[in-house]
C-alpha cells in the first residue's frame, strides 16, 4: 500500500491553460464517440479508455497501474477541428475585442499610458488588492480610439450578441456592413497582442495569454469524475458529461469530414455554431440564451458548472457541508441525578460507536477483556485490527479466539462506556457552547439524558429535541476536548462575563422555597434533602424542639457551599426600595454568605440561576471550575429534594382575585375607557396637543395606548396586591423562575392591548375592525383593548383580536429563525479566519493587522465579571479585605 | 341567554365539512364537463371537409376494468385496497362531418375520469350506514377526496387574489414613490397583469404582457379608439383636480389620433419589422393581450378603454388621497379556486391534448384509406393519463405543484382538518409579514386559531366552522336587473346620444359580472361584493 504523505499548499496559481498545457497533461488523445465495445471493454482512444483511468472492478489503468478505487484518473483531450469560444470569457472578451487593434492587436493606447497603467497594478497588486478599477479604466479609455496608433488602421465597431457571438459593424456612407468575427479571427487578433499589452489589462501572460480564452483543445476529464452506473437490467448507463462529450466527438468529426469533403461555407458555419453549441454547454448549461441541453427523458443535462453551483454543488454541499462517521443523533431527554458534565447514552447507542485502542503492553488485559466479551456484552469489542491492517470482525462466536491472539501492535475498536469523552451538539451551533465535551454514562432506554441546568447553552428544551454526539477518535482529539471544550471549561459565557450554566425553572424555586422559609427541619428531614450529595455530617443543629434537634433551611444549603466563600449581593426578590437597609432587609433579600454559610438573605436566580448566577459565578472565577461544578449538581439536586419537600403546582384557583379587586378593576378599566373617549372627543373638537415630530393622528394613537397601558398596569397593581409570595405563580416571577407579573395580571386581571407591529389593530373592514363596531370608532375596545382576564375569559371580538397578535407573534419567530440563521452564516463567512496571535493583535490568513488588540481594548469578556467594571471592585474588595485581617 | 345550541345542532346535523369540496367537484360534473366540451366544439383536421363536431358529455359511475375484460362496480375500498383507481368512464357523443357529408353521431369513451369520494356519482351515494360496513366503508369518513393509484388525495383549496379588480398601491421607482393601480385580468387559465402608474411627473404609463416598459396612457387610449381629448379626459374623471392632470398628460401625448398610436404600439411590440406588419402585430397585441377578460376582439376595445379610464382615475385618487391604497389581504380581495375549478383547469388541458391526438389519429387513419370510426381515433388512455398523473403527484397544469395532497390520516381530526385547509401561493421564503397576520376580514371565514407554526406560518389557513361558499354568481340578466334596481343609473351623461358607445357599458357590466364568479359569499357588507362604485 502506498502511504500517502500530507503535504501543505504553499500556494495556488490561478490562470488559464494553454494549449499546450492541455496535451501535456492529457495520457490520450479522444477521437471515437464511442464508449465500449461489443464484449463492455473500453475502446482504445474512445471516452472510456482505461488510459483515463478505471472505474470498473478488476480492470487495471493503463497509465498508472492502479486498480478502480486506487487510479486517481487522468485527463485525455480532443482536438478541436475549429477553435470554439469558452463560454465562461465571453464578457471578458468583449471587452477586448473593442480595446485592441483589428488589424495589428495592439492595445488602443499611448505606450507612456501603458506604462503608467502597469505600474498602478503593480502596485495594487503588491498591497494585495484588486486591480479591476484600474483595469476597466484602461478598456474604457482603450475603445475611445477610432485608429489605432500602430498601424493607422480604422477601428470598427463590435457588436456582441449573447451567448458568444461576436460582429463587426463598419459604417460606410450611414450604410452599415455587419460581418460575423469566427472564433479563428478572434484567436489571430488576440494572438497578436503582445505580453506587454495583456499586462495592461491586468492578464500575467506566463500564466493566462490572452487567445487561450479560444479553445483549441477541449480536456477531457478523467472517469472516475464521470462513472457510468450499470442498471439492474445489465444496461449502462452513462453520466450526463459523457454524454456531452459524445455529442462533441460526433460533430467534431462531422465538421472535419465536411470541411475535407469542401462543403459550402453556409454548412461549415451551421456545424461551428453546433460544435460551439455544444463546448458552451459541455461548460455550463444554464447560460442565458442558450437552450439547455437535455437527456432523452427531457431532463436538463448536469454539466461542470452545474456541478460546481449551488447548494448541493461542490463548494457549498461538499467541500463545505461534509457528514461523519462515529456520530449519533436521538431525542433528549432530563435526569437531574446526572452530573453537569455527563450525558446518558442509550447502551443500544454506546454498543454501536467505538474508540480505536491501540494495544500496548499496559492495556494488553484490557483490550483482550473487550474482544472476549464481544460486540453483545456491553463494554466490549466490534472489530480488531490486525498488526497488518485487516480488520476482523469480532463475533459471539470468534471473541474468546480472539482475544487470545490479541497481540502488542494490534488495534481494538472497543465500545464506548462510562467516563469516555465525546462531543455534544444542539443545532443551531450558534455559539461554542454550542458544541461541548461530555462524559458518557451509559444508560438504558433510547434517549440521551443531559441535566437540565445545560440546557441553557444549548438552548434546548425536552418537547421533542434531537441532539447529536461526536466520538473523538484520538488522544490528541480526546485530549483537546477534555480542556478545551469540556462543559466544566464552559460554565462562564464569553458573551457577558457570567455563568451561563446554572439553575432553570424549578431549581431556583426550589431553592427558594428552601431558603426563604422559617422552617425547622428535623433530622429525619434534613438527611432526606442532602441525602444525594457527598454529605457525611450535619451541622450543629440550632436548637430543639420538643426535644429533637432541628436546623434551618439556611444551614441545609450552606452545607453544598465551599468554605471560604465570602459573598454578599442582592437577590432577585429585592424590592429595590429607596434606601436600601442592607442586612437588615425585611424581605430577606440581602444575602450574606461568610467563609461558605450562608447567614441571611434568599437563594433565588440572582445567586443560582443561569446568566445570573452570582454564587457560580464567583466560584468558578475565584475558586475553581471543578467546584463550580459540585455546586450547580448540588443545587440542583438539593433543590428538587427542597421542591419536593413543600410541593408546587398551579391551577385556575391561584388566579382568583376578590370580588372588591375585581370591583376596582372594572372600575380602573371603566376610567381608562372614558379617557380614551375624551382624547378621541378632544381629537375631534381639534384640541388634542400635537406631539413634536408626530402628526395628530399618530400623537391620538400614541396617547390611547399609553392611557390602556397604564390602566393595564394600575390593575395588575390591584391584583398583586391580592396575591401574595403564597401564591406559586407569584413565586416563580418574583424569584426569577418563570414567568413574570405581566403573565400574571393577564392570567388575574386584564390581557391588556393586542398590538400588530407595536400599532393598535386598523386593518379590516372599511373604516372600521369589524362589524361588530360602528365606522369611524376610535376606541379601546374596537382596536384590540382586552379588558377581561384569561381566567374570565374573552369576549368573542377580543378573543379575535388576541389572536391576531397571537398570529403576529408567531410569524416573528419563524420568519426570525430564518433570518438570524442567514445573518449567523454571513457573520462566520467573514470572520472564520481571524485568529488573536501571541503578540495581542488579530490578524487575517495573510498575516494583515484586522485589529490591534483583541476588541481594541484586549479584555477576555468571559473573565470580565459580567461586563462591568465590577472586576476592579473585586480585586480591591479581596486586597483591602485581607489587609483588614 | 337564548340557547344557541339549538341552532348549532341543527346546523351540524347536515354534513358540512367537505361540503365545498363536494359542491364544487359536482358543479364541475354538472356544468363544468359540458362547458369545456362547448368551449371546443369542434376538432378540426388537415384533411380537406373533415372536422367531428362535438356533442353531449356523459359520465358514468365509477367501475374497475379488470384484465379479462370484466367491468364491476368499483367501490372506494376496494380501490384503495388494490391500488387502483376511483374513477368513472366519461362518454362524448361525436359526429364525423366529412365532405361526403355527416355521420350518425356516435358515443365514444374518452377516458376515466377520478372521482370524488362522496360526490354524486359516487356508488357510496345514498347507501344506508350498514349498506356502507358492508363495502368496507367508515359511514363516518366525509369524503371529499380522490383515491387514485390506490392512495387518498385531496386538491387543497387555493387562495388568490381576486382577478379583474383594480387594485391601486404605492411603489417605489428609483427612489420614488409613485402610485400605481394594477389589474390581474384573468380569462379562462390566462392572467395578465395589467398596471397603470403615475410617475412623478403625472404622467400615465400603461405596461402589460407582450410589451416590453411601459406604454403611454393616452397613446393606449388613442389607440383604443378613444381618439379626442375631451373623451379621454371624460373616461378618467370628472374631478377637477384630476383633470388637470389629464390636460397635462394631454399636453405631452405622443400622439394625436388613431393611426399613428397604432403606429407607435407597432414599433414598441415588433421593431424591426416592416410598418405593417407593426400595425398588425399592434391590433392583435391589444385585442389578445391587454385585458383580456373584458374580450379578444375589436369589439371590446371601448370597454378597455374605459377601463383603463377607471384604472387612471383610482391612481390618481391616490395620488390625491382620495381613496387609500387597497388592502390586498382584505379578504374580500380574495377568490378560492376549489377542487371543481382546479379540475376544469386540468380538464380543459387535457382535453385539449386528445383533441390534438384525435386529429392526429384520423388524419393517419385517412391517409391509409381506413374508414373513419370515432371510436377507433379515440384513444382513451391519453385523456385518462393526462387527468390522473397531475392528481397522483400533485403537479398541475400551469406549472403549480402540491396542488394535490395525500390525505392526513394521522388520525379523524388530522382528516378532517386536512379537507378544510387552504394554501396560499405566496411563497415561504419571503417574510410577507402582512399576507401572514390574521385579517379581521376572516372572521367567520379563516379560522383565527388553526395555523402551522414554522416557515408556512398564516398562508395555510383552515375554514372557520360556519363558513359558506358560492360558487357561482347566477345570471347575468339577473345581476343586471338587480343592479338597475338598486338604483344604478346607466352611466356616463357626457356619452348621451353616442348610442355605438352606450352598448359597450353593456359589454362592461358584463365582464363584470365574469369578475363576480367564485368569490366568497359575503353578508351585506358594503364593502365587500360588487365593487359599486364603478356605476356612481
Amino acid at each position: 500500500m502506498v502511504v500517502a504523505t500530507p503535504k501543505r499548499i504553499k500556494q495556488i496559481k490561478f490562470g488559464l491553460i494553454s494549449p499546450k498545457e492541455y496535451r501535456k497533461m492529457s495520457v490520450t488523445r479522444v477521437i471515437t464517440a464511442d464508449t465500449y465495445d461489443d464484449d463492455g471493454f473500453p475502446i482504445d482512444m474512445g471516452l472510456m479508455d482505461t488510459k483515463l483511468g478505471v472505474i470498473d472492478p478488476g480492470l487495471r489503468c493503463k497509465t498508472c497501474g492502479g486498480r478502480a478505487g486506487e487510479c486517481p484518473g487522468h485527463f485525455g483531450h480532443i482536438e478541436l477541428v475549429a477553435p470554439v469560444i469558452h463560454v465562461g470569457f465571453a464578457k471578458l472578451l468583449r471587452k477586448i475585442l473593442r480595446a485592441i487593434c483589428r488589424e495589428c492587436g495592439a492595445l488602443l493606447l499611448d505606450p507612456k499610458k501603458k506604462e503608467e497603467y502597469i505600474e498602478q497594478i503593480r502596485i495594487l497588486r503588491k498591497m494585495g488588492q484588486s486591480a479591476e478599477d484600474v483595469v476597466s479604466e484602461v478598456f474604457k479609455e482603450a475603445r475611445k480610439s477610432g485608429t489605432c496608433q500602430y498601424c493607422g488602421e480604422a477601428q470598427q465597431d463590435i457588436k456582441f450578441e449573447k451567448p458568444s457571438a461576436y460582429i463587426e459593424v463598419d459604417e460606410v456612407d450611414g450604410i452599415k456592413y455587419e460581418h460575423k468575427l469566427m472564433p479563428t479571427d478572434i484567436r489571430t487578433r488576440l494572438e497578436k497582442m503582445s505580453d506587454v499589452d495583456a499586462e495592461v489589462i491586468g492578464m500575467d501572460p506566463n500564466n493566462a495569454r490572452p487567445e487561450w480564452m479560444i479553445l483549441t483543445v477541449l480536456p477531457v476529464p478523467p472517469v472516475t469524475m464521470r462513472p457510468s452506473i450499470t442498471l439492474e437490467s445489465g444496461q449502462r448507463s452513462e453520466d450526463d458529461l459523457t454524454h456531452k462529450l459524445v455529442d462533441i466527438i460526433r460533430i467534431n468529426q462531422r465538421f472535419q469530414e465536411n470541411r475535407e469533403a469542401g462543403a459550402p461555407q453556409l454548412i461549415i458555419e451551421d456545424l461551428w455554431e453546433l460544435l460551439q453549441y455544444h463546448v458552451t454547454t459541455f461548460i455550463d448549461n444554464a447560460v442565458s440564451g442558450v437552450p439547455p441541453a437535455r437527456h432523452r427523458s427531457g431532463r436538463p443535462l448536469k454539466t461542470l458548472s452545474q456541478r460546481l453551483k449551488g447548494k448541493e454543488g461542490r463548494f457549498r454541499g461538499s467541500l463545505s457541508g461534509k457528514r461523519v462517521n462515529f456520530s449519533a443523533r436521538t431525542v433528549i431527554s432530563p435526569d437531574p441525578n446526572l452530573r453537569i458534565f455527563e450525558v446518558g447514552v442509550p447502551e443500544a447507542i454506546a454498543k454501536e460507536l467505538t474508540i480505536t485502542m491501540n494495544v500496548t503492553p499496559r492495556n494488553i488485559e484490557e483490550a483482550r477483556e473487550y474482544t472476549r466479551r464481544g460486540p453483545e456484552n456491553h463494554p466490549g469489542a466490534n472489530y480488531v485490527i490486525r498488526a497488518d491492517g485487516r480488520r476482523v470482525k469480532v463475533t459471539e462466536i470468534n471473541g474468546e479466539e480472539l482475544a487470545e491472539l490479541v497481540e502488542i501492535g494490534w488495534k481494538v475498536e472497543r465500545q464506548l462506556k462510562d467516563g469516555d469523552i465525546v462531543l455534544f451538539n444542539r443545532q443551531p451551533s450558534l455559539h461554542r457552547m454550542s458544541i461541548m465535551a461530555h462524559e458518557i454514562k451509559v444508560l438504558p432506554h433510547k434517549t440521551f439524558r443531559l441535566n437540565p441546568a445545560v440546557c441553557p447553552p444549548y438552548n434546548a428544551d425536552f418537547d421533542g429535541d434531537e441532539m447529536n454526539m461526536h466520538v473523538p477518535q484520538n488522544e490528541e482529539a480526546r485530549a483537546e476536548a477534555k480542556i478545551l471544550m469540556h462543559v466544566k471549561n464552559n460554565i462562564l459565557s464569553p458573551r457577558f462575563g457570567g455563568p451561563i450554566i446554572g439553575g432553570i425553572h424549578d431549581h431556583i424555586s426550589g431553592l427558594f422555597l428552601l431558603t426563604n422559609s422559617k422552617d425547622k427541619i428535623n433530622k429525619n428531614d434534613a438527611l432526606e434533602l442532602l441525602a444525594k450529595m457527598e454529605i457525611r455530617e450535619l451541622p450543629e443543629p440550632v436548637g430543639k424542639e420538643n426535644g429533637a434537634p432541628y436546623w434551618t433551611s439556611k444551614q441545609i444549603f450552606s452545607q453544598i457551599l465551599p468554605g471560604g466563600l465570602d459573598i454578599e449581593f442582592k437577590a432577585e426578590i429585592c424590592e429595590k426600595c429607596d434606601q436600601c437597609k442592607g442586612v437588615d432587609c425585611e424581605h430577606d433579600a440581602y444575602v450574606v454568605i461568610k467563609d461558605g454559610v450562608l447567614e441571611q438573605g434568599t437563594i433565588d436566580e440572582k445567586a443560582v440561576g443561569a446568566f445570573k448566577g452570582i454564587i457560580i459565578d464567583k466560584l468558578t472565577k475565584e475558586f475553581t471550575p471543578d467546584i463550580a461544578c459540585k455546586f450547580i449538581d448540588d443545587a440542583t439536586r438539593l433543590s428538587i429534594r427542597g421542591i419536593m419537600r413543600k410541593g408546587f403546582s398551579f391551577g385556575i384557583d391561584d388566579e382568583y382575585i376578590p370580588d372588591e379587586a375585581q370591583s376596582q378593576i372594572n372600575e380602573v378599566l371603566e376610567s381608562a375607557s372614558d379617557k380614551v373617549e375624551k382624547l378621541i372627543a378632544a381629537y375631534k373638537a381639534g384640541e388634542l396637543e400635537q406631539l413634536p415630530g408626530r402628526t395628530i393622528d399618530e400623537t391620538l394613537e400614541m396617547e390611547i395606548m399609553k392611557e390602556l397601558s397604564k390602566a393595564r398596569d394600575s390593575t395588575g397593581e390591584i391584583a398583586g396586591r391580592h396575591l401574595g409570595m403564597e401564591n406559586s405563580a407569584v413565586i416563580m416571577a418574583r424569584s426569577g423562575a418563570r414567568g413574570s407579573m405581566l403573565n400574571l395580571t393577564q392570567m388575574a386581571a386584564c390581557v391588556g392591548q393586542q398590538a400588530v407591529r407595536g400599532e393598535r389593530i386598523q386593518r379590516g373592514y372599511a373604516g372600521r375592525t369589524l362589524p361588530h363596531f360602528d365606522k369611524g370608532d376610535l376606541g379601546a375596545s374596537a382596536h384590540g383593548f382586552v379588558k377581561s382576564s384569561y381566567k374570565n375569559g374573552l369576549s368573542p371580538t377580543e378573543y379575535f383580536f388576541h389572536a391576531i397578535g397571537g398570529r403576529e407573534g408567531l410569524v416573528d419567530t419563524a420568519v426570525r429563525t430564518s433570518q438570524s440563521g442567514y445573518l449567523q452564516r454571513r457573520l462566520v463567512n467573514a470572520m472564520q479566519d481571524l485568529e488573536v496571535q501571541y503578540d495581542g493583535t488579530v490578524r487575517d490568513t495573510r498575516n494583515m493587522i484586522i485589529q490591534f488588540k483583541y476588541g481594541e481594548d484586549g479584555i477576555d469578556p468571559m473573565n470580565s465579571d459580567f461586563s462591568k467594571p465590577e472586576a476592579a471592585k473585586r480585586i480591591i474588595d479581596s486586597v483591602m479585605g485581607k489587609v483588614k485581617e | 341567554m337564548i340557547d344557541r345550541s339549538v341552532l348549532s345542532k341543527s346546523y351540524f346535523t347536515s354534513d358540512k365539512i367537505v361540503r365545498h369540496h363536494v359542491d364544487s367537484f359536482n358543479s364541475f360534473l354538472d356544468i363544468g364537463l359540458q362547458k369545456v366540451i362547448d368551449e371546443q366544439r369542434i376538432v378540426e383536421t388537415d384533411i380537406e371537409g373533415t372536422h367531428i363536431r362535438l356533442g353531449k358529455i356523459r359520465l358514468g359511475h365509477p367501475v374497475v376494468r379488470e384484465a379479462d375484460g370484466a367491468v364491476d362496480k368499483l367501490y372506494p375500498t376496494e380501490a384503495r385496497l388494490r391500488n387502483i383507481t376511483y374513477a368513472a368512464p366519461l362518454h362524448l357523443g361525436m359526429t364525423i362531418v366529412s365532405s361526403e357529408g355527416e355521420k350518425d353521431e356516435k358515443e365514444a369513451e374518452i377516458g376515466l375520469l377520478p372521482i370524488m369520494k362522496g360526490s354524486k356519482v359516487c356508488n357510496l351515494v345514498d347507501l344506508t350506514d350498514k349498506e356502507m360496513i358492508e363495502l368496507g366503508e367508515d359511514p363516518q369518513d366525509p369524503g371529499g377526496y380522490f383515491i387514485v393509484n390506490g392512495t387518498e388525495r385531496v386538491i387543497t383549496t387555493l387562495e388568490d387574489l381576486a382577478p379583474n379588480k383594480i387594485m391601486v398601491e404605492f411603489e417605489e421607482r428609483y427612489g420614488d414613490k409613485i402610485e400605481v393601480a394594477k389589474v390581474f385580468s384573468q380569462r379562462r387559465g390566462y392572467r395578465a397583469l395589467v398596471v397603470v402608474e403615475r410617475s412623478r411627473k403625472s404622467l400615465l404609463e400603461v405596461s402589460f404582457p407582450s410589451i416590453s416598459g411601459r406604454i403611454n396612457f393616452v397613446t393606449l387610449m388613442r389607440a383604443l379608439g378613444i381618439e379626442t381629448d375631451e373623451d379621454i379626459v371624460n373616461s378618467v374623471s370628472e374631478d377637477p383636480e384630476i383633470i388637470k392632470f389629464m390636460l397635462e398628460n394631454l399636453e405631452e401625448a405622443e400622439v394625436s389620433n388613431k393611426d399613428e398610436a397604432m403606429e407607435k404600439i407597432g414599433i414598441r411590440v415588433a421593431s424591426g419589422q416592416g410598418k405593417e406588419y407593426q400595425v398588425k402585430r399592434a391590433n392583435y397585441v391589444i385585442d389578445r393581450y391587454l385585458m383580456p377578460h373584458l374580450g379578444n376582439d375589436e369589439a371590446h376595445r371601448m370597454v378597455k378603454a374605459q377601463f383603463l379610464g377607471r384604472m387612471a382615475q383610482a391612481c390618481f385618487e391616490l395620488a390625491l388621497g382620495k381613496r387609500a391604497p387597497a388592502d390586498k389581504d382584505h379578504y374580500a380581495s380574495k377568490r378560492l379556486k376549489l377542487a371543481g375549478d382546479l379540475m376544469e383547469d386540468l380538464f380543459r388541458v387535457s382535453f385539449n391534448r386528445l383533441t390534438r391526438d384525435i386529429k392526429y389519429q384520423l388524419e393517419r387513419a385517412s391517409m391509409r384509406n381506413r374508414d373513419l370510426n370515432v371510436s377507433t381515433v379515440v384513444r382513451a388512455d391519453v385523456l385518462t393519463e393526462r387527468l390522473v398523473h397531475p392528481l397522483a403527484t400533485g403537479n398541475w397544469v400551469g406549472g403549480r405543484t402540491g396542488v394535490s395532497q395525500l390525505l392526513d390520516r394521522t388520525d379523524y381530526i388530522a382528516s378532517l382538518s386536512h379537507l378544510r385547509r387552504v394554501i396560499s401561493p405566496l411563497s415561504r421564503s419571503q417574510p410577507h409579514f402582512e399576507a401572514r397576520d390574521l385579517h379581521p376580514t376572516q372572521w367567520g371565514r379563516v379560522c383565527p386559531s388553526e395555523t402551522p407554526e414554522g416557515p408556512n406560518c398564516g398562508l395555510v389557513k383552515n375554514f372557520a366552522q360556519l363558513v359558506e361558499i358560492s360558487t357561482s354568481a347566477g345570471s347575468k340578466t339577473q345581476i343586471k336587473n338587480m343592479v338597475y334596481e338598486m338604483g344604478v343609473k346607466p352611466i356616463v351623461p357626457q356619452l348621451v346620444g353616442m348610442e355605438e358607445k352606450i352598448t359597450t357599458y353593456v359589454t362592461e357590466l358584463e365582464a363584470l359580472e365574469e369578475a363576480q364568479e367564485m368569490k366568497i359569499e359575503h353578508e351585506e357588507d358594503e364593502d365587500v361584493g360588487v365593487e359599486v362604485d364603478i356605476f356612481e
